[in-house]
């Protein structure tokens, strides 16, 4: 890979394009090819897991840390999520509570990035590294300082927290689902309600994953998929044999990719002058 | 293919032995890889006149010569110098020796090793895990720089706490509330409160480990540039 993408998407083992093969997921997802689900679900039906641990939309934008062990429960999980919770501390608590020993977890770039350091430096003697055996990462341009956007959306566009279904990135908009209804924001105009900690990040893929997901406008229906070692790699295309997912090639998308990481790097290059 | 093993020694220049315990720990695994000279398995002088790596533990007193000749001393041995745990990165909780108390009422003042000599790579932690130096001695040998980056940085940081965490991180707006400084701090100082960190004060022995393992700062950190 060319030395670019090794800094700013760190290290890049395989890029596929992969989508759902089952219906049911599919049906559940707008944006992209669910394929990070049935990946799951895969790795789930075939115990290489024994649980996943992910957040789940509860009310508004508010989030919390939930255990799937089956696919019936990951579906419920399935989304965009744009808040963060205290994920760290309650999935430490999840893991002990349930017993498990090897979960996959579904999380933000920075999240991946305590997992990943914890995994590969244990530092503490109460560090849970071990049993984290697949990090799945989602492309990220940020999380919402969530009060004071629920608050603009409430004094500007009269939509109450309660009544949003879905958020949803489409190009440079973003599609807030409530009611009825769609309301297009410009995602420039909602960049300041996004957590200033975000503004200053510059990590769009989630370089301490082993499987980075999300997707490109290019390929619509499509779940990009970045594999960063050999057990990623492995479990990718053994989803694939055993007809879980579609794969396709997707290294032409990786300019794509590259663009959004350059993005979210200028972005946090600028906002640190302001704030550091 | 058969590699040389590493020629490592370790010293400790004054702490809990917590470090020590954990290296020992360790070296059952680590045999096939370092040939390991340690202060409890040797007499007085060290068994070789070059090492690639040295392990030092335990903080400087700035007041034992004796100890910052030491030091100079394995920089000169060493191609590679490590300070392991918080004591040697950071200073950690000798930090809080004021001198008067028996049965060394001579220290008052600690300092990291990087005070006295350069160090190439610093791993805080209070103790770290005998797990945390097979994962350092993996990624060196395989020459894996990026994953070894923060350390790297570490070792040109002379003190790091909860409290550098809360002025950094927190009091600048930073904070994005993923409850890592909570899951890694040694003493329960960090507690979660609507979202964010608070510290309490009393308990925070300034280990640095919450501030490594914040994703925010450590990326910050890891920005920088390393040697």
């Amino acid at each position: 890979m060319m030395s670019v993408s090794e800094n700013l998407l760190g290290n890049v083992f395989g890029i596929y394009l992969a989508r759902a093969t089952d219906e049911e997921i599919l049906k559940r997802k707008v944006a992209s090819g669910g394929a990070v689900t049935a990946l799951l679900a895969y790795a789930l039906e075939k115990g290489l897991i024994d649980g996943v641990v992910t957040a789940k939309r509860t009310e508004g934008l508010e989030g919390q840390a939930v255990v799937a062990r089956t696919r019936e429960e990951l579906l419920e999980t399935a989304g965009n999520k744009w808040s963060i919770v205290p994920f760290a501390s309650r999935m430490k608590a999840k893991i002990e509570e349930e017993g498990l020993k090897n979960v996959a977890v579904v999380c933000l770039p920075c999240q991946a990035q305590f997992f990943g350091q914890m995994r590969d430096f244990p530092l503490l003697e109460s560090d849970f590294g071990e049993r984290i055996k697949y990090i799945v990462s989602l492309f990220c341009i940020g999380t919402f300082a969530f009060e004071a956007f629920l608050n603009y959306l409430r004094m500007k566009h009269s939509i109450m927290a309660q009544d949003i279904k879905d958020i949803v990135l489409k190009g440079d908009f973003l599609e807030i689902y409530h009611g009825d209804s769609v309301l297009s924001l410009q995602i420039k105009e909602v960049y300041s309600y996004l957590q200033a900690g975000c503004l200053v990040c510059t990590d769009y893929t989630g370089t301490w994953s082993d499987i980075s997901a999300g997707f490109v406008e290019s390929e619509k229906g499509w779940t990009v998929l970045i594999t960063r070692n050999l057990k990623a790699e492995e479990l990718v295309k053994s989803a694939e044999k055993d007809g879980y997912i579609e794969l396709r090639d997707g290294s032409h998308v990786i300019g794509d990719v590259l663009k959004a990481a350059r993005e979210k790097l200028a972005r946090a290059q600028k906002n640190m002058m302001y704030l550091l | 293919m058969i590699m040389e093993k590493l020629k490592v020694l370790h010293v400790d220049v004054g702490g809990c032995e917590g470090c020590n315990v954990s290296i020992i720990r360790a070296y059952p695994k680590l045999m096939d890889l370092i040939e390991l000279d340690i202060s409890y398995l040797r007499k007085e002088e060290y068994k070789l006149d070059e090492y690639d790596v040295a392990i030092i533990t335990g903080g400087a007193c700035m007041n034992e010569p004796r100890i910052l000749e030491e030091l100079k001393e394995i920089r000169e041995k060493a191609h590679t110098v490590v300070a392991f745990g918080s004591c040697a990165t950071f200073s950690g909780i000798l930090r809080f020796c004021r001198g008067g108390q028996e049965p060394r009422a001579d220290h008052r003042n600690f300092q990291p090793i990087n005070s006295v000599i350069k160090v190439d790579y610093s791993i805080p932690g209070c103790p770290p895990t005998p797990q945390m130096l097979r994962s350092f001695f993996k990624f060196y040998i395989n020459g894996d720089e990026r994953r070894l980056r923060l350390f790297k940085v570490s070792a040109d940081i002379k003190k790091l706490s909860g409290f550098d965490l809360i002025d950094d991180i927190l009091l600048t707006g930073l904070c994005i509330g993923c409850g890592a400084c909570e899951l890694s701090c040694p003493t329960n100082a960090i507690k979660l409160i609507d979202k964010r960190p608070n510290l309490v004060q009393e308990k925070c022995i300034r280990c640095g480990t919450c501030y490594i393992r914040c994703p925010r700062a450590s990326q910050i950190l890891s920005m920088g540039d390393a040697r």
